[in-house]
């Protein structure tokens, strides 16, 4: 219970979470390709996330 | 909505920009003689965004606000926005290293101050930190011209301002929040509050809380006054008053603790009156809440702007005070801990969606991503849920009712508390203006809750609230103050309070005793080492139990546990012992429909697993001497039926998931049977036969009533009344009450009256409501401590034996009873008054004595029962109120059997002390693997029948309990401890397909052998003592294992076809709600439970249109078995493989189309829950 898998997922303007492995995602997200426990996920958001205006925010501006 | 127009956009600034050109001359901003008009207001503020865009502010730069509370704040906050970029407010009080960290963390450059910002900003950065610019003068004169100044740059996306809120790690995160967000809340707190051009708007709040953007920025989108409150007014109650009078504030937000420093009366202008950010106590609402004045609750975290719900309340209200609705464009859904919706009246997290869900925490990534989730409610692409961390239910109709924060929570003795609760009961009384309750360490380790009232007269002990609450709730301190200190953002001051509490402490000494009961209570007192007071003196929950279980046996006195905590010093605990007073009641929900408490959903399923027998049938028989009116009989059991409506309840199921539907009060069947023509001795044959039958024919719970009755004449006046119950509705405790109310009708009804019981305190329903919710709070505690109390414990307890275990189980039931010798039942006496234990601690030591030698096993798991009856109100109730707990019993041949007995009577403590996790949570938390053959984790029980026999008193009869045949054994072996006539006796209650009579009879005997030479021998190692010579014999040859299930064999794996395994699979997808199992994952290892299986069994029986038996859900637990298990068995129902695999194919692209729709759940805010949300 407590090592429950996530993935990082991300949606249309880039913006990250995490999501339970296995279960569909909302629309709109996409698996991102990191799974892990929630903790190794949010340690690789981290890294990954380092701009964390939305994407269309970054585009237009 | 009222025709208000809507709101210019699309920022705030717009709004406001289109009123101050539709109003230029109104005041915008005042305070006291100093006002601003909109022209004033936009002119500054346009001048100040040229300055700061000059500097290359643009969208998305932060710009620090450091200024005192004066009018010019509202110009810098406008003019910062109008720049395009967004404000972050700097304290000019606040701690300067907070100021420094904030600073640096948003990644300010620029910092619009006065002289006393620029201090502040100075001290904690250095004189040449930050560029600064001041707020422009109001005859500055202008370098551009405002009306042609360009608007404001910023898109709905982009920032308009952060928040610093404190962090858990104590490091201040920074909540980013749009113009979008901030749009979406004040057009809706706009039309809620009912703002308009006429408003005057108290402006209280600080601005680094969120408040400030209701209390400024709503009003001026509306073109209304602000009404900016200075800070020396803001922290003085006289001062506050004073100035809401004189600037004519007729709305107006504060938080509960300042509100309630003000008197309702002296303000009778301020018609809109709104409260939240921290619980909102019910004795506040109906102070103010009077005729005329309008009362908004509200409730919001900084995450999704504001507030996220509001309701407009009246007087009278009653703790917990619901937040609301949802406002316009916020959507709030509460969700388990995998965020699904949770049934109304579930308490479970507040998630919040829509616009209004801000960006995330600056700068913080994995923080922002960890509460800030994909939304898989709206069904709009991308949107994220923001996990508020605070929990909640909805109520019936839509109202979110908020219960705390998880983390906000505080232990006493073994209960979580929410302080705030307490509170808002001790603020009831006449004599007390505000109070707050603290838990603070006690220095003997725990925590002790302190209560804090004012003002300084208010009463200086808090018993008047005994009856509203706990004993464990009642702050055993009391500090009286002028006022509760406040910190900078208007709430009270908690770290204050604990300082206060730490300084007033008091000392104890070691008490001495006056009265009888007194001396008696204080030599167990000084053996259990106890201080004066009894918590402060290091008493918690299981000294208490020790304390009273030693009174018990002792001084012969029924206490509770509730007069100790209630009591706290010797004298006190004393006094109530000697008036055996009444427990406390705590709050409880009352007026709940049928709701299902958990144990019920486990003897329901239980039903479900083997419907042809009845082993939780409760069958009771009292012969009646006397002359008999059968309408009064008849008259009485209606009225039960009707009082007690949980005997009216049927137990229906929707794909496998049980409910509970009441129906009306109906005349009670009750055949007569007439034996009198009958000699005695086959009279007596007929009656007992009469009576097994009747108690062993099962019940159906979703069909008929949950209990029958049968009248028996034996003679003209005598009779025998029978009644079945299942144990679903019905416990030990139940008997008497029953037979009380049953007799109080009757009498009623030979003298032609009404039944005068008082009525009802609560029902069961309302024990099932109140039950979740304390299992939802306190259930991820207790289940931790049971899995540790239960760490590497064998799940499996195989008594020798003398035929193989059936691979199902069969529950069939015999008994054998055995009175303990005089000497035995005189030893075990003894030696537990010796001890300060209780008979059953004795006993319970010598079964695990007894199951060492039968085994040769140290370690054992057998079941208990609890009675979860812990409220007063309960009492009187008719229902299924009992706990099946696990029990680890050790066994230890060096101890000496009087310290196995301590230990034994600590764990029947230990294990009442965590009821709220259910048995079934217990097992599957454990991992144990469900067997078909045997009870899950606990194949052996211990109950102690510690009742009184019933008896039913009807006028002019006399009533004798009569013996019936237990219609059936849920378990290999039931050990019942009762009293009978002044001794102990033992009744064993067995499965005759697993023992012989002669083996449980020996069994008895080595039992009483075993605890009379240990109780006769206390002092020496257990293993050491010489026992009577072992009877009951070895298992007999071959009987140790499993019988070869008389059923079809196991098919070969891999013979069902695939298309009835992807039906499965379809199945266990939408049940468990999970993808990514393969065919041979064991169901119960991938998240299932009993009362999944029990939805899995519904929906293949539906799907296949046959009936299976839910039993070989068990035997087949993965996919690859359960398929050629269901394949070979349409075989067998004549049905040729290539016959029924089209039928199986059609199910399973049915399924899978199901599947597909649900994917995109489509859930109003108060969904329902799935119908697999078990738990």
């Amino acid at each position: 219970m407590t090592d429950e898998q996530y993935v990082v997922v991300r949606n249309d303007e880039e913006q990250y979470s995490i999501w339970p492995a296995g279960r569909t995602l909302p629309a709109g997200w996409h698996d991102a390709g990191f799974g892990g426990s929630k903790q190794e996920c949010l340690d690789h958001i981290e890294t990954v996330w380092t701009d964390m205006r939305p994407l269309s925010l970054r585009q237009g501006g | 909505m009222s025709g208000r127009p809507s709101l210019a956009g699309p920022t705030v600034v717009d709004a406001i920009l289109e009123r101050a050109r539709a109003v230029p001359d109104a005041v915008a901003v005042a305070q006291w003689d100093e006002e601003i008009t909109y022209a004033e207001l936009v002119r500054r503020a346009a001048l100040l965004a040229s300055r700061l865009r000059a500097l290359g502010v643009r969208p998305e730069t932060p710009v620090g606000i450091c200024l005192e509370r004066r009018p010019a704040m509202v110009v810098a906050v406008l003019g910062v926005l109008l720049s395009g970029g967004c404000y972050v407010p700097l304290d000019p009080g606040g701690p300067r290293l907070r100021l420094r960290d904030m600073a640096a963390d948003a990644g300010l450059d620029i910092v619009v101050c006065d002289p006393a910002g620029a201090e502040a900003v100075g001290e904690a950065m250095g004189d040449a930190a930050l560029r600064r610019l001041a707020v422009p003068g109001a005859n500055e004169p202008a370098e551009v011209d405002p009306a042609a100044a360009p608007a404001c740059p910023a898109a709905p996306d982009n920032l308009a301002y952060l928040l610093y809120t404190s962090g858990s790690t104590g490091r201040p995160k920074g909540v980013a929040v749009t113009h979008g967000n901030v749009m979406t809340f004040v057009t809706a707190w706009a039309a809620i509050s009912g703002a308009d051009e006429t408003t005057r708007a108290l402006a209280a709040a600080s601005l680094g809380f969120d408040v400030a953007v209701l209390d400024q920025l709503v009003p001026l989108a509306v073109g209304a006054t602000v009404l900016l409150v200075g800070d020396v007014d803001r922290t003085d109650p006289a001062r506050l008053r004073r100035f809401i009078a004189e600037h004519r504030v007729n709305w107006g937000f504060l938080t509960p603790a300042v509100l309630s420093l003000l008197d309702p009366a002296a303000l009778p202008g301020w018609r809109t009156v709104m409260c939240g950010a921290e619980s909102v106590p019910a004795e506040l609402i109906n102070r103010w809440a009077t005729p005329g004045r309008r009362f908004i609750h509200a409730y919001g975290p900084t995450e999704t702007t504001v507030a996220a719900t509001a309701v407009e309340v009246t007087a009278p209200q009653v703790a917990p005070v619901p937040i609301g609705y949802p406002l316009p464009g916020y959507r709030c859904h509460v969700v388990d801990e995998r965020l699904r919706p949770v049934e109304p009246g579930v308490e479970g997290e507040l998630v919040i969606g829509g616009p209004a869900v801000a960006r995330g925490y600056i700068g913080r990534p994995a923080t922002t991503a960890g509460v800030f989730v994909p939304d898989p409610f709206s069904g709009e692409p991308g949107a994220r849920l923001y996990r508020t961390g605070d929990m909640a239910r909805y109520t019936q109709d839509g109202q979110v009712v908020f219960l705390g924060r998880r983390d906000g929570q505080v232990k006493i003795r073994g209960q979580r508390i929410e302080v705030g609760e307490i509170a808002a009961v001790l603020q009831e009384h006449p004599r007390v203006t505000q109070a707050a309750v603290e838990a603070v360490p006690r220095p003997g380790g725990g925590l002790e809750l302190v209560a804090f009232l004012t003002p300084e007269d208010a009463p200086d002990d808090v018993e008047y609230a005994a009856s509203r609450l706990t004993a464990a709730m009642l702050p055993g301190r009391v500090l009286r103050l002028r006022e509760l200190p406040v910190n900078a953002s208007g709430k009270v001051d908690r770290a204050r309070l604990r300082e206060l509490a730490d300084a007033d402490r008091p000392a104890g000494d070691v008490p001495e005793g006056t009265t009888t009961t007194e001396r008696a209570l204080a030599a167990i007192w000084r053996r259990l080492g106890i201080g004066a007071d009894f918590f402060a003196g290091g008493g918690d929950s299981i000294t208490a139990m020790r304390l009273v279980a030693a009174v018990r046996d002792e001084l012969g006195l029924d206490v509770t546990v509730d007069d100790v905590f209630a009591g706290r010093t010797l004298p006190e605990i004393a006094t109530r012992f000697d008036k055996a007073a009444r427990r406390t009641e705590p709050e409880l929900a009352r007026g709940n429909p049928p709701t299902l408490a958990p144990p019920q959903r486990r003897l329901w399923f239980m039903d479900q697993l083997a419907p042809e027998a009845a082993p939780y049938n409760i069958a009771l028989a009292q012969r009646l001497r006397g002359p008999l009116d059968r309408d009064a009989l008849r008259a009485a059991l209606r009225a039960v039926a009707e009082r007690h409506d949980v005997l009216r309840w049927r137990i229906r199921q929707t794909a496998g998931v049980p409910y509970a539907v009441c129906e009306p009060p109906s005349d009670v069947d009750l055949p007569v049977v007439d034996l009198s023509a009958y000699g005695p001795a086959e009279r007596d044959a007929r009656l007992r036969t009469l009576l097994a039958a009747g108690a062993a024919a099962p019940l159906d719970l979703a069909a008929a009533a949950p209990w029958r009755a049968w009248l028996y004449t034996l003679a003209p006046d005598e009779h025998v009344l029978a009644l079945t119950l299942h144990h679903a509705v019905f416990d030990g405790w139940s008997v008497d009450v029953l037979y009380t109310d049953l007799a109080a009708a009757y009498a009623a009804g030979v003298a032609d009256r009404t039944a005068d019981l008082p009525p009802l305190r609560a029902s069961y329903a309302d024990y099932a409501v109140w039950r979740a919710e304390r299992d939802l709070r306190d259930g991820a505690a207790d289940l931790a401590w049971w899995s540790e109390h239960l760490r590497d414990a064998p799940t499996v307890l195989d008594l020798p034996r003398d035929r193989p275990r059936p691979a199902e189980q069969t529950y069939r039931g015999a008994q054998a009873c055995l009175a303990l010798p005089a000497e035995t039942d005189a030893a075990v006496r003894g030696l537990a008054a010796d001890l300060g234990a209780t008979p059953a601690g004795v006993l319970l030591a010598g079964l695990g004595r007894l199951l060492h030698r039968l085994t040769g096993s140290a370690d054992h798991v057998i079941g208990a029962v609890v009675a979860d009856r812990r409220v007063a109100a309960f009492d009187d109730l008719v229902g299924f109120f009992i706990d099946m707990v696990p029990l680890r019993l050790r066994s230890d041949d060096e101890a000496d059997f009087a310290t196995q007995v301590r230990r034994a009577t600590r764990e029947l403590m230990d294990v009442a002390a965590h009821p709220a996790a259910p048995l079934e949570r217990v097992v599957e938390e454990l991992g144990i693997a469900r067997d078909p053959s045997r009870a899950p984790l606990t194949q052996v029980m211990f109950n102690v029948l510690n009742l009184t026999e019933p008896r039913l008193d009807l006028p002019g009869l006399r009533g004798e309990e009569i013996d019936v045949d237990k219609p059936g054994s849920p378990f290999d072996l039931t050990v019942y401890v009762m009293e009978r006539g002044g001794g102990f006796e033992v009744e064993f209650l067995y499965n005759p397909d697993l023992f012989d009579a002669a083996r449980v009879d020996a069994m008895l005997a080595d039992y009483a052998n075993v605890v009379g030479a240990l109780a006769a021998n206390p002092a020496a190692p257990a293993g050491a003592v010489a026992l009577p010579e072992r009877l009951s014999p070895e298992a007999a040859p071959g009987a140790m294992r499993v019988a070869e299930p008389t059923a079809a064999p196991l098919p070969p794996v891999g013979a069902g076809t695939a298309a009835t395994e992807e039906l499965i699979a379809a199945i266990w997808r939408e049940v468990l709600e999970r993808d990514g199992f393969s065919p041979d994952d064991n169901f119960f290892d991938i998240g299932g439970n009993s009362l999944a299986l029990a939805a899995v069994h519904a929906r293949l029986c539906a799907r296949l249109g046959r009936d299976l038996r839910m039993v070989d859900l068990f035997r087949y637990p993965n996919i690859r078995t359960l398929a050629a298990h269901l394949d070979a068995q349409a075989d067998d129902t004549g049905g040729t493989t290539e016959a029924v695999n089209p039928e199986i194919a059609r199910a399973a692209s049915r399924a899978e189309a199901r599947r597909n729709r649900t994917r995109r759940p489509r859930r109003a805010p108060s969904t329902t829950g799935q119908e697999n949300d078990h738990e």
